[in-house]
């Protein structure tokens, strides 16, 4: 595992760009080796860039209110392709509605993801949060 | 000081088929074609009878320059291995069929035991070992170069993934034929295959050379022979960016053996509402597919193609029994002609068969994505529509009078609303008359825009 190569996308059928040109440039100047996929990626793509760049951590991102169905599922293939430490990050408009920050928050802790964010997020935080949690899993 | 004849020499698995040309007004002009059977023990002595018809008397340089090519000994066999299938497998492919070369097997992630007994088995000629972006994936990456070092393989292992770990990688392939050079895929998703390319057209080359009796005629011609699939797609290079009207095409070259699509259009060119996921695919690409023949082929294609060659069948009447037992025959003795009416459609049928399918692989697919706001697409590999030319070569679809075969690789009849192959929609359809394209490929190297010229100048119209 490499520690500072991250991959960083938009997944399922979101177009949303803004939030992730920031994200990307976010945490490039914060000292991360970005690999950004864009918008529209898919679960497989996450993992076949996270495998070429030994990548430490994927975050996620979905805007547009389907996160829960296009997430679902994705700690396990990482599992299945041989990725069995990687971080999950994932944070956005998760879905769609009002449903309590909270309950969001549980679900995609179940899905397997390591920490979920709201829109609101302060980045400096999650960067903290990321150094730290890849220190962590680099440990033996 | 420009020679007054020029010949060309190609010293193919069964035909060994040369031209004298005159370079006159920035073109040549065919002087005299000969061919005789390919001398498989002696290359050398085919080669000497092509070049005593075509200018009686010419021993030597002095006389007239003669430029050749050579696909005898099957082409190059590589072995591609990658990490993912979808990222440095994929790309591997690229830069193998673009060097020339025909892929035998493909391996990703961490190489088995088996795969180990099977590669061992195999023995290409060059294993295509790539994988990870440099500073990526090195786990995988080192023990696969440790499975290969220890491996009993005789073939040449060219390393072109993570340049970080190349020096481990080399060392652990210590006594190995090997070499490193410049990683396929430096970033996910940035294609670099020129360097790779480089090393396999040299070894390539090489391996020519070591050809039975090759070494006796380089040593009269005085020049190394190309590789004939890599000449041609040096030839394709030099048409789509010389010849007005032919920055976009198509060439389709089928034999016995294989289907090679050539196709010389950018891959994505964007508009509303479209995204293209996946890999951005280069200006020049070429596949080859190794099922898809009339001859040598004939069995596998019949199976792979089975759907689509019984409702030909079906549509003209005719037995699936009688072709079956074609099928046999002409891959049990690859040099027969067709005779007699159905012989001649069922060959009809197999070349537009092997155009469909290799037209179909080549190419990549649009497909609908629906949103709330509408729909919008998303592409994946190849944008062929832009493509207004196709070009048949190869003996079949040099001498054919049909158009139909060579638009079926538009694909006519497939319907699918929410994902549709991104095939030439209505390009204008050529024969290369004569066959002379890998002649003209030879000279492409040292005449580019005279051979290009000659190329598009000699076709023959086909009317649809
Ligand atoms: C601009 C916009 C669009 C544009 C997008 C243009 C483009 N190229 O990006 C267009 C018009 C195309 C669009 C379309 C749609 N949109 Co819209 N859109 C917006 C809007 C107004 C702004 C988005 C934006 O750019 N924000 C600015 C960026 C900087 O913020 P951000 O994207 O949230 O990203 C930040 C954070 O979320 C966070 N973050 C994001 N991901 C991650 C990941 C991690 C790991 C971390 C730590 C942080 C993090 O950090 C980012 C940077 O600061 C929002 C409303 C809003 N105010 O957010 C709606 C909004 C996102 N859209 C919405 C919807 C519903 C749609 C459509 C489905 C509308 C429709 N009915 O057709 C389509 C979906 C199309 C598709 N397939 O994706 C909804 C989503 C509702 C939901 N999730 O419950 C929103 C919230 C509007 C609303 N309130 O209803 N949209």
């Amino acid at each position: 595992m490499n520690p500072q190569n991250i991959v960083l996308g938009v997944i399922g059928a979101d177009c949303h760009s803004v939030g992730n040109k920031i994200l990307d440039a976010y945490f490039s100047e914060a000292g991360f080796h970005v690999t950004n996929l864009g918008v529209m990626v898919s679960q497989e793509e996450f993992i076949d860039a996270a495998v070429e760049t030994d990548a430490a951590a994927i975050l996620v991102s979905s805007l547009y209110g389907h996160g829960e169905i296009d997430c679902e599922g994705l700690r396990a293939k990482c599992i299945e392709r041989g990725l069995d430490r990687i971080l999950l990050y994932v944070g956005g408009n998760l879905v769609v509605g009002k449903t309590p920050y909270e309950e969001v928050e549980k679900k995609f802790l179940d899905m397997g993801f390591n920490r979920v964010f709201r829109p609101q997020v302060d980045l400096a935080e999650v960067v903290k949060m990321l150094k730290a949690d890849i220190a962590a899993a680099s440990r033996p | 000081m420009t020679p007054s004849a020029l010949a060309s020499i190609d010293i193919g698995s069964t035909y060994t088929k040369g031209a004298l040309f005159a370079l006159e007004a920035g073109a040549f002009r065919l002087l005299s074609r000969a061919e005789t059977p390919t001398t498989a023990d002696n290359l050398a002595v085919g080669f000497g009878r092509v070049r005593e018809k075509l200018g009686p008397g010419g021993r030597g340089p002095e006389d007239f320059p003669v430029y050749l090519s050579s696909s005898a000994r099957g082409g190059l066999k590589i072995a591609a291995l990658g990490l993912t299938a979808d990222l440095t497998l994929s790309i591997a492919r690229m830069a193998a069929y673009s060097a020339g070369g025909k892929i035998v097997r493909t391996y990703s992630y961490e190489l088995a035991a088996d795969e180990i007994a099977g590669l061992e088995a195999l023995q290409p000629d060059i294993i295509l070992f790539t994988g990870g972006t440099d500073g990526g994936n090195s786990a995988v990456v080192l023990r696969n170069a440790e499975l290969l070092g220890r491996s009993s393989t005789a073939a040449f292992i060219l390393y072109a993934g993570n340049a970080k770990v190349r020096d481990r990688v080399l060392a652990l392939l210590d006594g190995k034929a090997a070499a490193a050079t410049d990683n396929v895929m430096p970033e996910v998703g940035t294609i670099q295959i020129e360097p790779a390319r480089e090393v396999i057209r040299k070894i390539f080359l090489k391996r020519i050379v070591d050809g039975k009796g090759l070494s006796t005629v380089v040593r009269e011609t005085g020049r190394d022979p190309w590789p004939t699939p890599l000449a041609v797609f040096e030839l394709v290079r030099r048409i789509g960016a010389s010849q007005p009207g032919w920055s976009d095409f198509g060439l389709v070259d089928m034999g016995g053996a294989t289907t090679d699509f050539y196709s010389h259009t950018e891959a994505f060119t964007g508009g509303d509402s479209v995204l293209l996921r996946g890999l951005h695919e280069p200006l020049l690409k070429r596949t080859v597919e190794g099922d898809l023949g009339l001859r040598v082929s004939a069995a596998a294609l019949w199976e792979s193609e089975r759907a689509y060659l019984t409702s030909r069948l079906a549509a003209a009447g005719r037995s699936i029994e009688d072709f079956d037992a074609y099928i046999h025959r002409v891959s049990a003795q690859p040099e027969s002609r067709p005779e007699g009416g159905a012989e001649r459609a069922y060959d009809e049928m197999m070349a537009a068969a092997c155009v469909r399918a290799a037209a179909l692989r080549h190419a990549g697919t649009l497909s609908r994505v629906y949103t709330p706001q509408g729909g919008f697409h998303v592409q994946r590999g190849k944008d062929l529509r832009r493509i207004t030319r196709l070009i048949g070569t190869g003996g079949y679809l040099s001498r054919t009078e049909n158009a139909a075969i060579l638009l079926e690789a538009c694909a006519p009849g497939q319907a699918d609303a929410d994902s549709q192959p991104l095939l030439p929609v209505s390009p204008a359809a050529y024969a290369d008359e004569g066959y002379l394209f890998p002649l003209l490929a030879n000279l492409a190297g040292d005449y580019p825009d005279a051979a290009a010229r000659t190329a598009v100048g000699g076709l023959r119209v086909l009317k649809g």
